[in-house]
């Protein structure tokens, strides 16, 4: 096969996908405006700034000189803090942890890596009746952790993330469809499979 | 309503806050995105969440955005980044879908071979490392330039031009083990 | 800043936690009353009644649906779209169906903003294939018995032990249909069912319970069980 070939197969070949699965997206556009609401575009407040000082390209130099600043603050910030909290908050372990309790509860690890510039994350699942508890990311890299004291059963939970589910859990034993979204679940308490 | 006016108007629109501008946004830009999602993670429902992520991300950072710059390089950068982080964290964990097929389409019985030829491609594309995989879908589903496919990656034009000839030639070899 | 949050939350649910325990069972009529007044429902004295009517269930969940009433009280919606969603459960308790796996998903749609006419009919589409369910076991002559009576049918399984199964079949069986998975393939939803139970054989279930249900239902049975709940 000639190069050219492979070129306009690959090309067809794709295309052909994207159509046939066209049905996904057909109401993209509202799906989003909806989840959107009212939010608006974040503000950032030098970009503000830099905007009405000079609505050219040298606005860049005033960014990224922002930028640098803040960077430093929260370094300064995270640094100071990481030494005071370090002490209290053992590292979690990137795995589904099981710390036997008494009456069988056991404490179980969630973790969900977030992008840098998340701001909250929170677990919802059955058993906090869908009400979100925070997961923290104390050293700011981006993996965030909590932990819940759990009885032995099945769970259903997705993480919330900035407003946004995802119920897409990769330490999960199942991800199931509910309500025409994913969810994602874990069985506690069977015999160390879990763990 | 906004579809007469361009992109950069419906950019300025939507960074005032008004919504029905990025819809406008999205309905022009979603097969390119999707397309995106689709090829890189070759699954349609983590395409279709990737999609819908990649455009909520977008419009709540949009102020990050220089109009100056080309918007869909933008955009693509944010989708690819985030099938990037799906992949990574898949890497142990196989997903709940099949990957890609395709169940319907076209079929008289002419087109077979040509659809037959495009299914052991699917089969090959499943195959190909996501490094290689990737900027063959960004130069031949979304048709970008070298130096875009750079920028949206983040390697450097000539590892995109390197990775593209090798992956095209994995894949022949793919197609002829195959047939 | 975030450990902080994150320590006030921990606080603050083992805190609710240790009170829910105290109050637990001693959720009254009254109460859910004031909750009902609330929405407001407009037929409070049916679903009081069957509300009276669960409570006689050893198993009823009477905080948690006492929880999902204030939540739809405080969610956007109309009345008559709350009242709607309480029905379902309503009729459930009115035909001895456990409620627990209907409150959860209830909770759950609530929270992900499902608009309250889906949300109803999803729970009326899972209340059907609970009975259903229910109506299978019965006819391969397995039982709910009160946990304290005498037992008379060697298959009579204490009332809560019983529920805890039909829970976990019927939404099995849901999850497979909602997921894509059609009616006819009773093959792999026989296989989805029997994961869900061995899975929790040992957990939550009772193993004997498992052993006696996976030898009496075959893949057809369960294709009977799906197809009266999509039609």
């Amino acid at each position: 096969m000639k190069h050219d070939d492979l070129d306009v197969l690959l090309q067809d070949t794709l295309r052909a996908e994207v159509a046939a699965a066209s049905d996904r997206i057909i109401d993209l556009e509202e799906r989003v405006v909806m989840e959107l609401g009212d939010r608006r575009p974040r503000l950032r407040w030098f970009q503000w700034l830099g905007q009405l000082a000079a609505p050219t390209r040298a606005t860049r130099w005033g960014q990224i000189a922002v930028v640098g600043a803040t960077a430093a603050v929260f370094l300064f910030l995270g640094l100071t803090l990481s030494d005071r909290i370090a002490p209290n908050t053992p590292a979690p372990q990137l795995s589904l942890q099981r710390l036997g309790t008494a009456d069988g509860m056991q404490s179980v690890l969630f973790v969900w890596p977030a992008p840098l510039e998340a701001e909250s994350v929170a677990v919802v699942g059955n058993f906090n009746a869908w009400e979100g508890t925070d997961l923290s990311d104390p050293d700011g890299d981006g993996i965030w952790t909590a932990q819940i004291p759990l009885a032995p059963g099945r769970y259903e939970y997705a993480f919330v993330v900035d407003g946004k589910w995802q119920g897409h859990d990769p330490r999960a034993d199942e991800v199931i469809q509910s309500f025409g979204q994913y969810s994602s679940v874990r069985y506690i308490g069977r015999g160390g499979d879990d763990a | 309503m906004y579809r007469v006016q361009d992109e950069v108007s419906l950019l300025r629109a939507s960074l005032q806050g008004e919504t029905g501008a990025w819809g406008e946004i999205v309905s022009r830009y979603k097969d390119a995105v999707f397309g995106l999602c689709l090829g890189f993670m070759r699954n349609r429902a983590d395409a279709e969440d990737i999609s819908h992520d990649a455009f909520i991300r977008a419009y709540i950072n949009l102020r990050k955005y220089d109009l100056e710059r080309r918007f869909s390089t933008w955009l693509f950068t944010i989708a690819a980044n985030l099938c990037r982080n799906q992949l990574r964290y898949r890497k142990n964990h196989p997903s709940t879908e099949q990957p890609l097929q395709m169940a319907g389409g076209t079929d008289p019985a002419k087109l077979v071979s040509a659809e037959d030829r495009q299914a052991k491609v699917r089969g090959a594309l499943n195959q190909l490392p996501y490094s290689y995989r990737a900027p063959l879908v960004l130069r031949f589903y979304n048709e970008l330039p070298y130096q875009e496919i750079s920028e949206i990656l983040s390697i450097p034009e000539g590892t995109v031009k390197t990775r593209i000839h090798r992956g095209k030639a994995m894949l022949k070899d793919l197609l002829e083990e195959g047939a | 800043m975030r450990m902080r949050t994150a320590r006030t939350a921990g606080v603050l649910v083992l805190l609710t936690a240790v009170v829910m325990c105290a109050a637990s069972a001693q959720v009254s009529l009254q109460e859910f009353e004031r909750a009902l007044y609330s929405i407001p429902a407009s037929n409070p004295e049916f679903l009081l009644s069957t509300i009276e009517l669960g409570m006689t269930q050893e198993d009823f969940p009477a905080e948690q649906l006492l929880g999902l009433i204030e939540r739809l009280a405080e969610h956007p919606g109309e009345p008559f779209e709350k009242d709607a969603v309480l029905n379902v459960l309503a009729h459930a308790l009115e035909v001895g169906l456990p409620i627990e796996g209907l409150v959860n998903k209830a909770f759950e749609g609530l929270a992900r903003r499902i608009p309250l006419h889906q949300l109803e009919s999803w729970l009326s589409q899972r209340m059907v294939l609970l009975a259903e369910t229910r109506d299978l076991l019965y006819s391969k002559g397995i039982f709910s018995a009160p946990s304290r009576a005498p037992q008379t049918v060697p298959t009579a399984i204490p009332m809560p032990r019983f529920n805890l199964l039909l829970i976990h079949m019927s939404e099995a069986i849901g999850d497979f249909l909602e997921g894509g998975g059609s009616p006819f393939d009773g093959h792999v939803l026989y296989q989805e069912v029997y994961n869900r139970l061995t899975m929790l054989q040992g957990v939550t279930l009772v193993p004997d319970d498992v052993q006696l249900v996976l030898e009496r239902i075959e893949p057809s049975d369960l294709t009977q069980v799906a197809l009266a709940a999509v039609s």
